[in-house]
């Protein structure tokens, strides 16, 4: 591991989220500061700079995401406001004219830069925070699903590309009360488990709603109770980036410690094709995994959420890799396998996917915040409230291992390391 | 090449051994992974649990981004190398193809290995020139680069022994070889040893002379070995002096395997010196006790290990090697030449197992693993270390050691990879962390089937086509033809990659985000041929769209010049039967639109208005554009000097006034004058039903001033036929 930069005071307030865009040249940052930044990279000095900075919301921002570039220069963003916004970048002056909210670059070292970010929809649905905000894969047309603390998926899709003013909400559903798809044998909703009796879900989002708006607010609440709150609500989501399969995501909610693979479809609601529970309860254990059997087995598992879900490119492998992240201190990466041709129900359009856990890591020994994937599928980052990224690869017979770690501790040298590092960094 | 496990970023955001307190102010990691080279963005993030009770606060280091990558990206001179041994990497892949394509082997096996030996000697002589170059480079980093190319050097052509001997010399004696390979890239003893010793007058009393003398005989390094035998001549023992005349001739007649044509005669050729070394060892055991020392040294000893080297007494050569502070390597190379002049490369392993038991390998040391995995026969293991040591060299070994069957060619259950994909596409990965080496990595990536292909297509669509950088300077003068012409050079670059290795999928995809970056630069014309090119006919509206947008907003002027650039794209999908009618439609109403407008710049007013009319009669002018375009002919019916529409002319433009009226009456406004609403707006007015009115006048009075001055009815000539559209 090497350090190739750094980029000092990004914002006023600490950072929620940077999102890569496609390309990896630009990043989009945004923060408590309820700002965007758009960076760029210049590439021959390895300097990154701002481009672009506007408040975006009316309170924190909790992530951004960019759009397909077939789709054109788009970012969504996701608040504490409970809005998920469109932003689109434009050299098109005179479209310009036409929509009020225009925010200016005002970093001055870009010079002549003339692109501009325009708002281009608001999206109001979410009774509660936005926690995520992840763009459909390109063809899947322009679309882009959400997820919030009143426990609501929802997926909305671009009307009109050309103006990008018009989304319409195509599906909104409660994740934690989904329908199965056919064939419940094959895969177990662990609905017999303590999670579900200990918390009752529904009572707890209303006043989840009120609190983030409290918290939105900056309003100081005392802390009674407030841990056990925040792990309520809807945390991540990821699609399934494969075409084949038609239109998937996972969806993390709520303290079931679990990841529900979801089917969107034209034709009907939206159903669970899957469960990912690792609790022995789960049924899911039966099928190869061993490793994460010995924790849980003497005592009742705590209710944990899941806040983090990942799923990889296939890269032409025949399964799906998917990883999560929660706050029992474990990274799990699971091996998701489609329902094989024959296996389909015409009846119900269910089919019978089937996971199993291909690695289970409780090295962070903390909440696990992020997971994520590079775009080949092949290396998992983690990072976890131990102040650790971790990488991890798989060896040719599919075993994962440490592939190394990043700190922020003080090291002995650092005084050595100093000087050295001096050369790359930029503001 | 070679990176710590673990890195703790700078400036730090705890102290030692102080994680805790990360969480302990509403802190935690987030990270995120850049797709252009698979380095890391790290940055503090606030915890959701404690945010509420967080106060904020503007220290240092809390809102910075650390960069890391897990490996430095290759250097230039690694670049070279990279690039250099990708040609013979590719001359590989085309021998694999004529393997693959016709089942098992369409050329002789034969033919086959002596092609893999060429090119495993090609990567050895390539090594050995990168070693030789860089060490030339003075610098301690480059002493490193160096180093770390002369253990490629070893193993590649420690390979290269063992594994691809000329053909038909799979079964011949290896010691040889190996002693060969030794002493070129371990050389011992040194050379500035030897020249101290010669410049000595009675070298014997020299400490280093006997180990020298010792290592130059197991080294089979004859020269130096007479020379320094030669020099006993003055040694006061007269016994000493003798039995150095007797072993001169024995250590330049030690038979090699490369003097016999066949390997029976070298057999009894080795077996006659051996006899006579026999014969030097009771002449040696006859000198008597009292003559075996000299002043300095227990010279009998030191004669006695060297006949005991030469009679091939293993417990003798370990001995010795122990001494010398030679390794397992010399012990096993030495065994090859002395204990078992007939040792096969089947036989190495069982040798060197016995000789690793007492002197075992630095595991520390990864080309010395390489070395012993080679060594004892387990290619899985050397690619396991070389794999550590440089990605570079478990891909290029892997490669050659499916073909020669050392590596199963079945892939693993697991990763659905086989032994020698998987190692090539760690390598590629590896290569990915330099984005300007985008072409050799695909060209790894689309060797390894399945999963390979794939894994290429995620890189090659994300080769940044670079069609908006620095659009600030786009408007400085430059040569705009040179501009774009440069521009698109990666886009087509990346087509060509994509038409290579047939990634149609690929192609369309980065044609459309090709047509959607032309858009941004409102570079209309080359927009439309990159979404023709995609089959994007969706797309191929939106641009449209975005061009008689350009009228709305800047005007008639603006408009026409961007249609001529447009114009020439419509013949061409005239006759691509794939193009989808409606956005071909759209296409020509554009153009149509663009001429008429011309026309009124030119103030070819009469034309203009046939013009106009036939957009509307010939249904080319879609609904949504019928109030603009009866907006646009307010003007020509107030032409005063001649009336310029026919009647059946202005009737067809009533019609299309009262179809628009009656729809929006009955709430379909939004279909009609969508169009004209943003028009007006952009001109600073507001009211459509206004400017329609003002319409219906004019079309009243021209009405009347037809029927005042008898041009209207059928009386007007029909208009000569426009042969434009």
């Amino acid at each position: 591991m090497i350090q190739t930069g750094l980029i000092q005071n990004v914002h006023d307030d600490l950072l929620t989220d940077v999102s890569y865009d496609f390309y990896g040249l630009h990043f989009a940052t945004c923060s408590l500061d309820q700002k965007i930044k758009v960076w760029s990279l210049d590439e021959s000095t390895g300097i990154w700079s701002v481009e672009d900075e506007w408040k975006a919301h009316d309170a924190a921002i909790s992530k951004v995401s960019w759009a397909h570039p077939e789709f054109g220069t788009i970012l969504a963003s996701a608040s504490f406001d409970r809005t998920v916004k469109i932003w689109e970048q434009t050299t098109y002056a005179a479209a310009m004219e036409l929509q009020p909210n225009t925010f200016s670059a005002t970093q001055p070292a870009t010079g002549g830069s003339s692109s501009r970010w325009s708002e281009r929809a608001t999206l109001v649905d979410a009774r509660g925070t936005v926690r995520a905000v992840e763009f459909a894969p390109h063809h899947f047309g322009l679309k882009l699903a959400t997820i919030s603390t009143d426990n609501h998926l929802r997926i909305y899709e671009c009307i009109e590309q050309s103006s990008l003013a018009t989304w319409q909400l195509s599906e909104e559903v409660d994740v934690t009360s989904l329908p199965i798809a056919s064939h419940p044998s094959s895969h177990s909703v662990a609905l017999g488990t303590p999670t579900h009796t200990s918390a009752t879900l529904d009572g707890a989002s209303a006043s989840l709603v009120a609190q983030a708006l409290q918290q939105s607010q900056g309003s100081l609440q005392g802390r009674g109770g407030l841990g056990n709150r925040e792990a309520d609500g809807g945390w991540c989501i990821s699609w399934c980036k494969e075409r084949y399969w038609g239109e998937v995501i996972a969806a993390g909610s709520g303290i079931s410690g679990t990841i529900k693979i979801v089917q969107i479809s034209p034709s009907r609601r939206p159903t669970t094709l899957l469960t990912l529970d690792p609790s022995p309860t789960g049924k899911l254990l039966a099928e190869g995994n061993t490793a994460g059997a010995a924790q849980g087995e003497s005592d009742a598992p705590t209710p944990y959420a899941v806040t983090t879900v990942a799923w990889a490119p296939s890269c032409g492998r025949s399964y799906h890799l998917i990883a999560t992240g929660s706050r029992d201190g474990h990274v799990r990466i699971w091996k998701v396998k489609p329902a094989e041709e024959n296996d389909m129900d015409d009846d119900s359009g269910g089919t019978k996917w089937t996971a199993s856990i291909a690695a289970d890591f409780d090295n962070h020994r903390s909440a696990v915040g992020r997971v994520e994937w590079n775009i080949t599928g092949t290396v998992l980052s983690s990072a976890g409230n131990d102040g650790r990224v971790r990488l991890w690869k798989a060896t040719i017979g599919g075993v994962w291992r440490s592939a190394g770690s990043i700190g922020v501790e003080q090291t002995e040298d650092e005084d050595a390391n100093m000087d050295e590092n001096a050369a790359g960094v930029a503001d | 090449m070679q990176s710590t496990p673990h890195l703790d970023v700078l400036p730090p955001l705890v102290e030692t051994g102080k994680t805790d307190e990360l969480v302990e102010s509403g802190r935690t990691l987030f990270t995120t992974v850049s797709p252009l080279n698979d380095s890391y963005a790290v940055f503090p993030a606030p915890l959701l649990e404690k945010l509420s009770t967080r106060s904020r606060s503007t220290d240092s280091g809390e809102q910075n981004i650390y960069l890391v990558s897990s490996k430095a990206p290759p250097s230039t001179e690694r670049r070279l190398f990279i690039g250099d041994t990708s040609i013979i990497f590719a001359a590989m892949q085309n021998l694999r193809k004529t393997v693959d394509e016709n089942g098992v082997y369409l050329t002789q096996p034969e033919t086959i290995q002596r092609s893999i030996r060429k090119l495993a000697l090609d990567y050895v002589n390539f090594a050995k020139e990168c070693w030789i170059h860089t060490s030339r480079i003075a610098g301690e980093a480059n002493l490193a680069t160096a180093d770390h190319y002369r253990s490629l050097y070893t193993c590649l052509s420690l390979f290269t022994i063992l594994y691809l001997p000329e053909y038909g010399l799979e079964n011949a004696p290896v010691g040889d070889d190996l002693m060969e390979w030794l002493n070129i890239h371990f050389i011992e003893p040194s050379t500035e040893e030897g020249d101290h010793l010669s410049g000595l007058e009675r070298p014997w009393e020299d400490e280093t002379y006997w180990p020298y003398l010792t290592r130059a005989i197991l080294r089979g390094l004859s020269k130096a070995v007479t020379f320094f035998l030669g020099t006993l001549s003055e040694h006061p023992s007269g016994n000493l002096q003798r039995l150095a005349q007797s072993i001169i001739p024995l250590l330049s007649t030690q038979p090699k395997l490369q003097h016999f044509d066949a390997e029976r005669d070298f057999a009894y050729a080795s077996h006659r010196w051996k006899e006579k070394v026999r014969a030097l060892r009771i002449e040696l055991d006859d000198i008597p006790q009292s003559d075996r020392r000299d002043n300095f040294e227990d010279w009998w000893d030191r004669f006695s290990d060297i006949v005991g080297i030469l009679e091939g007494r293993e417990e003798v050569i370990r001995k010795v090697c122990e001494d010398l502070g030679a390794d397992w390597r010399e012990v096993c190379v030495a065994w090859g030449v002395f204990v078992d002049t007939r040792l096969r490369r089947q036989d190495l392993p069982d040798v060197v197992g016995q000789v690793l038991e007492d002197m075992p390998p630095d595991p520390t040391i990864l080309e010395d693993m390489v070395h012993v995995a080679l060594f004892m026969g387990d290619p899985l293991k050397a690619l396991e270390h070389a794999a550590q040591l440089d990605p570079w060299l478990s891909a290029h070994l892997a490669d050659m050691m499916e073909p020669l069957s050392l590596v199963e060619q079945a892939v693993n259950d697991e990763s659905e990879l086989s032994v020698r994909d998987f190692s090539v596409l760690s390598y590629a990965h590896y290569l990915h962390s330099d984005p300007a080496m985008w072409r050799i990595t695909v060209t790894y990536m689309y060797s390894c089937g399945k999963v390979g292909t794939a894994t290429a297509d995620e890189i090659l669509v994300r080769v940044p086509l670079r069609l908006q950088s620095k659009p600030s300077n786009a408007n400085d003068g430059g040569d705009s033809q040179a501009d774009q012409g440069d521009l698109s050079a990666i886009v087509k670059d990346v087509n060509a990659t994509c038409h290579e290795y047939q990634r149609e999928a690929v192609r369309r995809t980065v044609c459309k985000i090709a047509a959607q970056a032309f858009v941004q630069k409102k570079e209309f014309g080359l927009a439309i041929s990159y979404c023709s090119s995609a089959e994007d006919w969706p797309g191929l509206g939106r641009v449209i769209d975005r061009v008689l947008q350009e009228y709305i907003h800047s005007g008639p002027e603006q408009y026409t010049r961007f249609v001529s650039g447009i114009a020439p794209s419509l013949q061409g999908l005239r006759t691509n039967t794939a193009a989808h009618g409606v956005f071909t439609h759209r296409l020509m109403f554009a153009v149509r639109y663009a001429e008429f407008h011309q026309r009124l710049l030119n103030r070819d007013l009469q034309d203009a208005a046939w013009d106009l009319v036939s957009m509307l009669q010939e249904g080319i002018a879609p609904k949504a554009w019928w109030a603009v375009l009866l907006c646009d002919a307010f003007e020509l019916l107030q032409y005063d000097p001649t009336p310029l529409f026919s009647y059946a002319g202005t009737c067809v433009l009533l019609r299309r006034l009262d179809e628009i009226i009656s729809r929006t009456a009955q709430g379909a406004g939004e279909d009609y004058l969508k169009i004209l609403e943003a028009k007006l707006r952009i001109d600073g007015q507001k009211d459509t039903q206004k400017r329609l009115q003002l319409v219906r006048f004019a079309l009243a009075k021209y009405f009347a001033r037809c029927a005042m001055i008898g041009t209207g009815g059928t009386q007007t000539a029909p208009r000569r036929v426009d042969p434009t559209v």
